[in-house]
């Protein structure tokens, strides 16, 4: 079992007058989303916190010992159970989302993004789909485990270019968010992670002011639970234009003694071996 | 709904109405819903979404490129009175009169986050763009998108592709690669799949493993050509 430091903040910024961002932090289950809402009114609002306690009501289900929970049947093998499990309450709540944008007219076409992390014994597994980033910290080096569903993102792929001609207004135009139609596909990364090793989870209203190495650098000078704040402060400084939520993770430590056991009992092994048959 | 009227030179060829919520191709292939059968129009050559309330003309990388007014454009809000010029063919943009007409959506608009909800513009990027991830579950990878391999040097036959995210290495049965031999861990390594590459990294138990003969003691991303060595097993990564 992993064990996880974490923090979190959601702020309204400085223009909009209410937020639209929403946020999840479960240490119990060491489950941590973040949601960006749109659509109008308290539209985007709505949205984004069915995200959350879709995903979170979901995945409690399996916390359950008492009750069998049966596994979705359209499971995808090249991923493990639990990024499965993840992927399903992510569907979940693009369905309730959609279902409810159809029947209610203010809420025609309110979706959210979602970027969530859940930590297994050795691995986390990053899911995403819209445009809050999940950056893995690790060894001194920001990288993104998300993959961004815009559509300079995804012309930039193809043509970088032709994305640079696509100017700025192209910035927020998403390929894909839940509960905007029947089907989406999240991104998913599963991945080992070690002692020391950081994720921070955005809503662009941190992404578009804060570059990942300006994120790195205040991770590298702020105490972890002065992290998210300092980041909220950055992004406001510059304008502050929209929500700014982050989640700000660290892995204290590795909880498998066994697996330190064996690992020194290796270490003896191999010297033996290497003296032995060499 | 607006029309594109396809000219060439001055006769007029044919009309398209645009929808709400449909994408219009335009190429030289059949599969487009505007054919332009000329040698300068590349097969698929441009397409016009519809987007909110206003229509979107992309340039598909074609070979001549895609004009608007006689400006190069790779791509570009419709309006009122537009001329496309395709090759030697035109392609004009007209509101009916008196409908609504969606100018150049402004800026301030822009700044919402909005959502593109043409499928056909999904499934073009997906066809196209390495790195946007695997397709549904039943699909199978797609072919433009690298897929790691490992190709075994010695300790086992053949090749085998990193098809999954998580891909297992060790002593345990339940791994992809079963290891056998004394020091081997029950997962002795994993590969994953980032979006920034494959990445192979040591699970804390038995020997460690050894990437161009450096042990790799947390994790390391894979290149072309690595030289990977579990216990008995030496293999090729590679990208195909």
């Amino acid at each position: 079992m992993l064990v996880i430091e974490s923090t979190g903040i959601s702020d309204v910024g400085r223009k909009r007058k209410g937020n639209e961002d929403a946020l999840l932090l479960d240490d119990s289950m060491n489950l941590f989303v973040v949601a960006d809402g749109m659509g109008g009114h308290k539209a985007g609002e709505v949205a984004s916190n069915i995200v959350v306690k879709t995903i979170h009501d979901y995945m409690k289900r399996f916390n359950d010992n008492s009750s069998e929970v049966e596994e979705l049947e359209d499971s995808d093998n090249s991923l493990s159970k639990y990024a499965n499990r993840l992927v399903s309450s992510i569907h979940l709540a693009n369905k309730g989302i959609y279902g409810l944008s159809q029947t209610n007219e203010s809420y025609q076409g309110m979706g959210s993004t979602v970027s969530a992390v859940l930590f297994t014994e050795e691995n986390l597994i990053a899911a995403n789909v819209g445009d809050s980033p999940i950056y893995l910290i690790h060894d001194g080096s920001i990288e993104l485990l998300s993959v961004p569903h815009t559509v300079l993102a995804e012309q930039a792929a193809i043509d970088p270019e032709g994305a640079r001609k696509l100017g700025p207004h192209f910035r927020h135009m998403l390929t894909q968010a839940v509960g905007i139609g029947l089907t989406l596909k999240p991104d998913v990364c599963e991945t080992p992670c070690f002692k020391g090793d950081i994720l921070v989870l955005s809503s662009d209203g941190l992404s578009d002011k804060v570059t990942p190495e300006e994120i790195l650098e205040t991770v590298k000078n702020e105490k972890l639970q002065k992290t998210c704040q300092a980041l909220v402060d950055l992004a406001n400084e510059r304008g502050g234009d929209d929500n700014v939520t982050v989640i700000v993770l660290k892995v204290k430590d590795k909880k498998n003694k066994k697996g330190a056991l064996r690992g020194l009992l290796s270490k003896i092994w191999n010297i033996v071996y290497n003296f032995s048959f060499k | 709904m607006p029309t594109l009227t396809l000219k060439f030179k001055d006769s007029v060829i044919s009309e398209y109405v645009l929808e709400k919520e449909k994408s219009l191709n335009i190429g030289r292939r059949e599969d487009n819903n505007i054919i332009i059968d000329n040698l300068a129009v590349s097969g698929h050559h441009a397409k016009v979404d519809s987007v909110g309330d206003g229509f979107l003309l992309t340039d598909l990388q074609s070979k001549n490129g895609s004009f608007v007014n006689e400006q190069f454009v790779s791509s570009h809000w419709l309006k009122h009175g537009d001329v496309i010029t395709i090759g030697k063919h035109t392609l004009v943009f007209k509101y009916k009169e008196g409908e609504a007409r969606t100018e150049a959506a402004g800026p301030e608009d822009m700044d919402q986050t909005m959502v593109m909800d043409t499928s056909s513009y999904k499934s073009m990027l997906a066809k196209s763009s390495p790195g946007t991830a695997s397709a549904s579950p039943a699909a199978k990878p797609q072919e433009k998108e690298p897929v790691g391999i490992l190709s075994f040097v010695s300790g086992g036959d053949g090749e085998k592709e990193i098809l999954k995210k998580l891909f297992k290495i060790g002593k345990a049965s339940t791994n992809d690669i079963v290891v056998g031999g004394f020091m081997v861990g029950q997962v002795a390594a994993t590969i994953s799949k980032r979006p920034g590459g494959y990445f192979i990294s040591y699970e804390g138990s038995g020997s460690k493993p050894k990437v161009n003969g450096n042990s790799v003691s947390e994790s390391v991303q894979l290149k072309d050509f690595d030289v990977i060595e579990i216990g008995s097993v030496k293999m090729h990564f590679f990208l195909k």
